[in-house]
């Protein structure tokens, strides 16, 4: 498994420089349209090392054609500069009846599935490539339906699932979403993220990805218990932190991390070379 | 947990009361709908009492004298929370009861302009590199760069220029900028709803 982090501003440049330079990371992922006004050429030599794309803002259920046109030629510049192990993006409503959400809205898995379906065919088509669509967080019962959904996603449309193991704890949490449920969409999935989370400030709580906490004993014991599934040739896993970025308690859980998969398969040929 | 006799299987069964304090309050409060609004309810809080701290002065610790109003205001009016969120606020607080202790310091309309002139910065993806806001009344302006450095962030600048620009003819007006320059101005826009 490798492990990278995600970049999103400027402000954990020199972090993220530190974090590859001791080894603590293996690949860094950009939110690449937080980029879009920096030059294709400064990204690509911003980090040495391999770079993941990770779209939020390409609103492509809900974007206009020329939009996304628009839209995917520039993220296109990117992805020829940086040749990325993978591109990602959200299946989410960013708004209603044209009013932005705040905190973005989950998908009716089981009314929405041929219209989700449709956009990601015409997506990747604009994109020119595969894409990994990552599972949301639920709440509402409805959530349940997201493993079988996804599952369904792949098949139908080629796309890939880059695989939120915390979204699914939080999931479970809080719609009782089974480990289980998720089996296939890990076993076919190659890339991951993990975060840490925590409880709604009222009651009946409900788990929020707030990306801003060390991973729970719940994330590690679910990362664990389905080890094998996760881990495969060419894996990456995503540990997202947006709040509260302290260097040391980055690194702590990315050994954790370490720890739990062994070092990545190109690190152990990088040592045999070496030694 | 109160049994609940409106939809609620999905979020999108939600999706209008996760933006209106109003259809929050027909959820009974021990039901996870209810917490599930109350969590988006928040990030719009938090949007904005986190971002312009100053707001708090007028309205109390709470916020909520002046949130519970804007958004039911902002519902009526089908406001697109867009990045001008701040700016309407502004308009509403104009015609409101806090209207003479807004106008009194000229910190509250800068916050709130540079609020604006971030949320573009950060959430616009279009071709423009910067935008520019302006109000009534004040002769300053502010402007929001994108990131344009992987070593940097958004830049936010308030200029109070030698030769002021013609007031726009609205509270607010904006024009983007196509490149890192600041060297055209090519007339205020009024803001879209
Ligand atoms: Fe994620």
């Amino acid at each position: 498994m490798r492990l990278g982090f995600n970049f999103t501003l400027g402000d954990t440049y020199d972090m993220v420089q530190r974090l590859i330079a001791e080894r603590h990371i293996d690949y860094c992922e950009f939110l690449i349209d937080n980029f879009f006004c920096v030059e294709p050429d400064e990204l690509a030599k911003a980090f040495d090392c391999p770079i993941g794309l990770h779209i939020m803002y390409s609103k492509f259920l809900e974007a206009d054609r020329p939009t996304l046109v628009d839209f995917a030629a520039r993220l296109r510049d990117y992805i020829d500069a940086l040749n990325p192990i993978y591109v990602s993006d959200h299946i989410l409503h960013f708004t209603h009846e044209e009013r932005a959400f705040f905190h973005l809205g989950e998908v009716d898995y089981s009314r929405e599935y041929e219209f989700v379906r449709d956009k990601v065919l015409e997506w990747q088509e604009l994109v020119g490539q595969r894409i990994h669509f990552e599972n949301y967080l639920s709440i509402m019962d409805g959530g349940v339906e997201a493993p079988a959904f996804f599952e369904r996603l792949m098949k139908e449309t080629g796309a890939g699932v880059l695989f939120d193991a915390s979204n699914a704890v939080c999931s479970n949490r809080n719609c009782g979403t089974p480990f289980e449920a998720w089996r296939n969409v890990i076993a076919s999935a190659r890339h991951f993220h993990v975060a840490g989370y925590r409880n709604s400030l009222i009651e009946p709580f409900i788990s929020l990805d707030t990306h801003a906490e060390a991973l729970a004993p719940d994330t590690l014991a679910f990362l664990e218990d389905f080890r094998s599934v996760f881990d495969k040739p060419g894996a990456t896993m995503t540990y997202e932190r947006d709040d509260q970025i302290e260097f040391d308690d980055v690194v702590a859980d990315l050994k954790l991390l370490r720890n739990l998969f062994g070092e990545s398969e190109e690190k152990r040929h990088d040592l045999a070379i070496s030694a | 947990m109160t049994l609940l006799s409106l939809p609620s299987r999905t979020d999108r069964d939600l999706y209008p009361a996760l933006m209106s304090p109003q259809l929050c309050a027909k959820y009974p409060a021990d039901h996870k709908a209810f917490v599930r609004i109350d969590v988006s309810l928040r990030v719009y809080w938090h949007t904005l009492f986190d971002i312009c701290p100053e707001l708090l002065e007028l309205s109390g610790p709470d916020g909520m004298s002046i949130f519970r109003p804007f958004m039911a205001w902002a519902g009526e009016k089908k406001l697109a929370f867009d990045w001008s969120y701040y700016l309407w606020v502004y308009v509403w607080l104009r015609e409101s009861p806090f209207k003479d202790r807004l106008l009194a310091d000229g910190k509250y309309l800068r916050s709130i302009m540079g609020a604006s002139a971030a949320r573009w910065a950060v959430l616009d993806r279009g071709r423009n590199c910067g935008l520019v806001i302006g109000c009534a009344d004040s002769t300053d302006f502010v402007v929001g760069w994108k990131c344009r450095s992987v070593r940097f962030g958004r830049e936010i600048e308030l200029i109070a220029p030698e030769e002021p620009l013609p007031a726009p003819p609205d509270i607010f007006g904006y024009f983007t900028l196509p490149t890192f320059e600041l060297d055209i101005f090519p007339g205020w826009q009024s803001l879209a709803r």
